[in-house]
């Protein structure tokens, strides 16, 4: 056979085999209706995420990551495969929110709470008012210490800016000084 | 119509023009109207560089009358930021591509023109390649007005401050990355054209034009590779200063994709030397030229469309399904083309005839053009690794609805392999060339040997490339449980090789050109393998400690000298500081005068201004107060009883909805509130909104022999646009070993990290071999050197003559 031929047909094996093991051994980020990260199961799906958050009375912690953000893996390696933040994680609603992706629910919640860069976790209640975010990279302890906030300011009927401002038509009163 | 849109419609018709009439010409061989080629090209170029140089002047002279200049800058930026805004986003960046495509056509045609029928065939793919970039910017302008972004505001609106450049951007790498990456791409064009026209004439019966373009093909491919290199490594090294990962890279999606045509450019180089005309090669050498190209596209479909959106895709918008046309276009010229062409050609007339000449067994399998081959094809499996890594995700999710991951493991464990062979081949190429086939093999067993056994001992867990889970494919765990040992023999056998070969070749010549080319190929040979015996520790030896400085904002910070975890480094915080930008600005920067907006008049109506001017008269009603400025038909309204704080004869700005003939006594009154007018010397955060926060420590860092580095580390804040921060990291370069520190501040507390990153040193200086390297190769190659050329003029066409009439009998040429 002809040597070049030879190498060309084994690149050619070579290839395909590459190809098709490495994408059955990629690792599954999600399925239906979950992604996992660390240990700690995600739900995906925010409507439905937000009716249990109702039901069981707590708030929800929403982590927006990548896949190539080298802070998740730190997440995924030292926060949530911690037992400790784990059990408090427990008491929360959690959805994932993969900010690349293009669905319309992930866009509309990049957009809500202005997200655009990973990780960033943000931590609301059920009806969407911001308890707390946790901008960029937390360590555990860090990170334990934002969910207990959050968790105490869900309790107290507190929001991260309580302040609601109300529009006033100041034209009347104007036109009165002015004349 | 404004003047940039006319330039590009003037463009886009002479573009269309020049293309038209070159097509006509080849596909009639009738050279009617020929003669106005060349003004056409010539004037597509300088309208495309004239309207370039119209955006960049708008960006200069921050002229919100044009949407793309209003989303893009701020008046607070540098000079240098308000240029970089140019290509901060899609229209921009083509209108850039367009302009480098439409010089590189025009410097084509006037150092060769197109003498023969399929000269004008490549011409006409070049010129149409900038008409169509051409019309995607009138589809998608760079020059729509304002008017777009505010559809309510009245004629003649121009909004008084800009959106803001891209945090990410303002940064001296990413001024320079974006035009180094856009020329690299630009130069690819002319091999595209060449390639595509090559199977054209195939098609048409022709025996093509490769061979007799060989030489413009090399430089071609040899300047883009250059410039290439130079991306890819700006692209690194911003991502080391700017993202804070205290690495060069991540494989995050966009960086993977300017790796893919760099890979793939690099096997093309090594393909077009193992080109013979007529003989090995013919097909697989012309093809790979023709679609490094649609690479290159498919990258930026990557980057620009949406596809895979990552932190670089900025925009999203209609340039992405243009592009994803071209994608369409070039693949179907330069990969689907060539493919037909050898199904239907599938005759081994060139390996017979070289079999026939050959010699049987071992040494039959063993030369130097089969070696090369399996370096061609060792390059097309790594591009393959970074090719499917990117779109396997996409494939499957679409085909199961799994959504599944690709880690950076997944590209270094396959790749790590694939590396080492192709150094381990490097070595053998270059030592079999100058001992032999015996001894050749003698040292490519040793080193192989020691390669193996080298990753099978690692003398810590720190050496093993991954840490693998039980559950992983057991490639993973084969590749993962490896050492970074296993990198040192094949290093040393390519280096050596190298070294040795070109020692023996320089001795040979007495071509003073040879010579320098000779030191070309070892620079980038030892470049490459010094790069590859870099990157491994990099990474897998950065130690990082982090300790916490409370107290910092507030001055209660401990100044003392203390540890930093377990790491050899102490630090000792010596301040803090917060800067805002902008800071009190000239109100003239941000705010109209009362007399531009008595000049602006009906079109500011009920628009939201900032202006300035000095108090004249004070109104104070029950409900609201009213203030004059400057004597004139403008007053600032402030809602509420009580005093405003201001007094007559004030500078003040004010800024709120202005109402143009609102009340009887007034032209223009700016509805403003308590909050919202203040002294023009310490104006109110809601009037100028503080674009910038700057938060930092300065620190000081030891290690046992004292001072590494001190400086302010910190981050940037960018509340106006979502709260994006930005890291100012403080880094030590070390011939061996980066201090790399990394601080964040927040509620008055400083988490302080600092790494430790060995080997960015020779990273850098093995980039530095790359370049310089094939700066010497593109110059000096005494057969298709840049120097050569000019000076032999028509060399090309000559050398074509004699190729075409011995093409079995050219020698075998050294690279």
């Amino acid at each position: 056979m002809n040597p070049r031929k030879a190498m060309t047909i084994a690149f050619f094996a070579l290839l395909l085999g590459i190809g098709y093991l490495s994408m059955n051994a990629a690792p599954v980020l999600s399925d239906e209706g979950y992604s996992y990260h660390g240990e700690v199961k995600w739900q995906t799906n925010y409507s439905s995420a937000v009716e249990t958050a109702a039901a069981e009375d707590e708030p929800v912690v929403i982590y927006y990551w990548t896949t190539w953000c080298t802070y998740c893996e730190d997440y995924n390696r030292n926060v949530y495969s911690d037992p400790a933040v784990q059990s408090e994680l427990d008491e929360f609603t959690k959805v994932a929110v993969n900010l690349d992706s293009d669905s319309e629910s992930a866009t509309r919640l990049q957009q809500r709470y202005n997200i655009n860069y990973p990780p960033q976790h943000v931590i609301v209640t059920p009806e969407g008012e911001v308890l707390t975010r946790i901008p960029g990279y937390a360590a555990k302890d860090d990170f334990r210490s934002y969910l207990e906030t959050a968790k105490q300011r869900y309790q107290a009927g507190q929001t991260a800016n309580g302040t609601s401002q109300s529009t006033e038509n100041t034209a009347g009163r104007l036109t009165e000084a002015a004349v | 119509m404004n003047p940039g849109t006319i330039l590009l419609a003037l463009a886009f018709l002479s573009g269309l023009s020049g293309t038209a009439i070159l097509a006509r010409s080849y596909l009639r061989d009738d050279d009617a109207y020929l003669s106005y080629v060349p003004k056409l090209t010539a004037g597509t170029a300088v309208l495309l560089v004239a309207a370039l140089a119209h955006l960049t002047y708008q960006f200069i002279n921050q002229d919100y009358t044009n949407a793309y200049v209003w989303e893009n800058t701020a008046s607070y930026l540098s000079l240098l930021y308000r240029v970089t805004g140019v290509y901060a986003a899609n229209e921009g960046s083509v209108l850039l591509w367009a302009a480098i495509v439409a010089v590189v056509a025009l410097v084509a045609s006037l150092s060769r023109g197109f003498p023969t029928r399929r000269g004008k065939l490549i011409h006409a793919f070049t010129v149409g390649l900038v008409t169509y970039f051409t019309a995607m910017l009138l589809l998608q302008s760079p020059f729509a007005s304002v008017r777009t972004e505010f559809p309510n505001a009245p004629p003649g609106f121009v909004p008084t401050s800009g959106q803001g450049l891209n945090p990410l951007l303002v940064d001296p790498y990413m001024a320079i990355h974006p035009p180094v990456m856009f020329i690299s791409y630009a130069l690819l064009t002319m091999p595209f054209a060449i390639g595509a026209a090559h199977f054209i004439a195939l098609f048409r019966g022709d025996d093509g034009l490769f061979s007799a373009w060989i030489g413009s093909v090399t430089r071609w491919l040899r300047l883009s590779w250059l410039f290439l290199t130079a991306a890819v490594a700006l692209g690194g090294l911003w991502s080391y200063t700017v993202l804070g990962w205290g690495g060069i890279w991540a494989w995050d999606p966009v960086e993977t994709a300017i790796l893919v045509p760099w890979l793939f450019l690099t096997a093309t180089l090594h393909a077009v030397t193992n080109y013979r005309p007529g003989g090995r090669y013919r097909i697989l050498a012309p093809a790979m030229t023709a679609s490094v190209f649609a690479l290159a596209v498919y990258t930026t479909s990557v980057v620009r469309s949406g596809v895979f959106r990552s932190i670089h895709s900025f925009a999203d918008g209609g340039i992405g399904a243009s592009f994803l046309i071209l994608m369409g276009i070039t693949t179907l010229l330069g990969v689907v083309a060539p493919f037909a062409y050898w199904l239907l050609q599938n005759d081994d007339s060139d390996d017979d005839a070289e079999a026939a000449a050959g010699e049987s067994g071992l040494a039959g399998w063993i030369n130097r053009s089969n070696l090369l081959h399996l370096a061609v094809l060792l390059f097309g499996l790594l591009t393959f690794v970074s090719l499917w890594g990117l779109s396997f995700p996409v494939l499957r999710s679409a085909m199961t609805g799994l959504e599944v991951s690709v880690e950076s493991r997944y590209y270094n464990l396959w790749s790590f392999p694939l590396v080492l062979a192709v150094l381990l081949l490097l070595g053998f190429y270059m030592d079999y060339e100058r001992d032999g086939l015996r001894r050749s093999l003698i040292s490519l067993g040793v080193f192989g040997l020691a390669t193996v056994v080298g990753a099978a001992v690692a003398p810590s867990e720190t050496w093993r490339l991954a840490s693998v889970r039980p559950s992983d494919a057991f490639v993973y765990q084969l590749v993962g449980n490896a050492s970074a040992l296993s990198v040192l023999p094949p290093v040393a056998y390519a280096i050596f090789g190298t070294v040795k070969r070109t020692g023996s070749r320089i001795a040979a010549t007495t071509s003073r050109d040879a010579k320098l080319k000779e030191s070309g190929i070892t620079l980038i040979h030892v470049g490459a393998a010094l790069l590859v015996l870099s990157l491994p520790f990099m990474y897998l030896f950065a130690g990082q400690a982090s300790v916490m400085a409370t107290g910092v904002a507030s001055g209660a910070v401990d100044t003392s000298q203390r540890d930093v975890g377990d790491s050899p480094y102490d630090v000792r915080v010596l301040g803090y500081e917060q800067n805002e930008f902008p800071n009190n600005p000239e109100p003239e920067t941000y705010a109209l005068s009362s007399s531009q907006v008595l000049t602006r008049g009906q079109s500011l109506n009920t628009s939201v201004q900032a202006v300035h001017g000095t108090v004249t008269a004070i109104r104070e009603g029950p409900q609201a107060t009213v203030v004059q400025l400057d004597n004139s038909q403008v007053w600032v309204g402030v809602a509420g009883n009580g005093s405003v704080g201001i007094e007559t004869g004030q500078e003040v700005v004010a800024r709120g909805q202005v109402m143009w003939e609102f009340v009887p006594t007034a032209d223009a009154i700016v509805l403003a509130g308590p909050q919202t007018i203040g002294p023009a010397d310490d104006p109110p955060e809601s009037v100028v909104p503080t674009r910038v926060v700057a938060n930092g420590v300065s620190l000081a860092v030891y290690d046992e022999d004292g001072i590494v580095v001190s400086g302010v580390a910190g981050q940037r804040e960018y509340p106006q646009q979502g709260g994006l921060q930005v890291r100012d990291v403080l880094i030590d370069r070390g011939p061996l070993v980066d201090t790399y520190v990394i601080a964040g501040v927040s509620d008055g507390t400083a988490s302080i990290s600092v790494k430790r990153v060995p080997f960015v040193t020779l990273m850098r200086v093995s980039i530095l071999a790359l370049l310089v390297g094939m700066l010497l190769v593109l110059f000096f190659d005494p057969r298709h050197g840049v120097r050569t050329s000019a000076s032999a003029g028509t060399s090309d066409r000559r050398s074509a003559q004699q190729t075409g009439s011995d093409a079995g009998a050219v020698q075998e040429v050294s690279d």
